[in-house]
């Protein structure tokens, strides 16, 4: 999956990332926080098998950063 | 640890709630909060009202009355109780145990064997455990299973990542031995390296009450709470229920010979709706298998939420039963209990609150 592909998924799944680019600083989406970390990690677990620490989600600083917890896929 | 045990049966449930009703959305805006963001949140999370304890009430206190409504809706006396387990976090006094204390209050005999496990959410199903070894190997015939928390005392009302989650309530369930019951197949587990992601910092032996100041400190998210306060890793917990529920479930499963199509329904530990649904896919159940709306009306009741939701879910079938059901909780320690096997028929009594209203 490619990295608009990857934004659209995250974005069709979490409705705060909606309008966000990669370059969104994700302190700046209203309602960041703890209940979107868990959003976050259901998202990688359910759409991509992956499994994220909510330590990584708080580690991103953009929504770029959180994008590049999922590996590309072809 | 897998356990298998026999010649056991459920022969009864009841729940007793918090009176007071909190709403999380009043709440919410009372505290300042956002419209959009409070009502995005009840509607993703599953928030919307919760039963706490009125002012001066426990969880023996929760317990006693579905123990009481339990014998009166069975039939049966206290006296003939062989045992009472007494699951709780937030017990009366450090010492003596809550067991104690119902056994004089219930009446009970002074032959029974009285204990306390401290467990929160996974504690339903250890002490379920506990009771059907007692009537499987250890010579009782009846075990009385009260498990029930405050856990809305230990929160700090600017502490939005817990406070608004937890409601108040106790549960009483009789386990006897039977003749011919098939087994109840079992998988108990623990992972301490969790300990700290649920957890109220002081007031054991390790940090005594008061010995340090209760300051207010906000976190990560702006939430506030002090020590002795109870604290909560969201993140922490949700990826360890993701990674250890689904297989303690799917190993229940098999020991039972069961898959998700031959069972009849998925209970677990009803944190919110939340995360009930994402673990129920991830066990490979369907929705209308796996009750999770009981923490939207009832708030998360810690060890008492399994016997809610089964009486709440389930309580009608359960009554002529049997039904073929897996059970799991999870949570502080961290800890998680997984149960599969047949249950019903049994007496179900109904989900009351505490006192009743006039």
């Amino acid at each position: 999956m490619s990295s608009p592909s990857r934004l659209a998924a995250l974005q069709a799944d979490v409705d705060l990332f909606a309008g966000a680019t990669t370059s969104t600083r994700l302190e700046a989406l209203p309602g960041w926080g703890s209940l979107a970390v868990l959003l976050v990690i259901l998202h990688c677990e359910t759409k991509h098998g992956l499994t994220v620490t909510s330590a990584q989600v708080r580690a991103c600083a953009t929504v770029g950063d959180l994008l590049s917890l999922i590996p590309e896929t072809p | 640890m897998h356990s298998s045990l026999a010649n056991v049966r459920l022969a009864g449930l009841a729940v007793s709630t918090g009176s007071v009703v909190r709403d999380y959305l009043a709440e919410g805006l009372a505290h300042g909060l956002d419209r959009a963001v409070l009502e995005r949140t009840a509607q993703t999370v599953g928030l919307r009202e919760r039963r706490v304890a009125a002012p001066g009430v426990t969880a023996l206190d929760l317990c006693e009355d579905a123990a009481r409504r339990l014998f009166a809706a069975a039939g049966l006396d206290a006296s003939s109780v062989d045992a009472v387990i007494f699951v709780t976090q937030t017990p009366d006094h450090p010492q003596p145990n809550n067991a104690s204390f119902l056994q004089a209050r219930l009446g009970l005999a002074k032959g029974v064997a009285a204990f306390d496990l401290s467990l929160g959410c996974s504690g339903w199903v250890y002490g379920l455990h506990q009771a059907a070894l007692l009537c499987a190997h250890g010579g009782a015939g009846r075990v009385l299973l009260c498990a029930g928390d405050t856990l809305s005392r230990l929160t700090h009302p600017q502490d939005r990542s817990t406070d608004p989650l937890f409601g108040d309530a106790g549960s009483a369930a009789l386990i006897e031995r039977t003749g011919g019951a098939a087994p109840w197949h079992f998988e108990l587990g623990a992972d301490g390296s969790g300990a700290g992601a649920i957890i109220v910092p002081q007031g054991g032996a390790r940090a005594p009450a008061g010995s340090r100041p209760l300051t207010v400190v906000p976190d990560f998210d702006g939430n506030g709470r002090h020590a002795e306060n109870l604290a909560m890793q969201g993140g922490e917990v949700f990826n360890f229920t993701l990674r250890e529920v689904p297989a303690a479930v799917a190993s229940v499963l098999r020991h039972a010979g069961y898959a998700a199509a031959t069972t009849d329904g998925l209970v677990l530990h009803q944190a919110n709706r939340f995360v009930v649904s994402a673990v129920g896919r991830k066990c490979g159940f369907p929705p209308e298998k796996t009750p999770d709306g009981i923490a939207e009306r009832f708030g998360n009741q810690s060890s008492a939420s399994i016997p809610c939701a089964l009486t709440e879910a389930y309580g009608e079938r359960l009554a002529v039963g049997p039904l073929r059901l897996a059970l799991c909780g999870f949570g502080v320690g961290w800890s998680w209990g997984a149960v599969a096997g047949e249950f019903g028929p049994l007496v179900v009594a109904p989900v009351q609150p505490f006192p009743r209203q006039a």
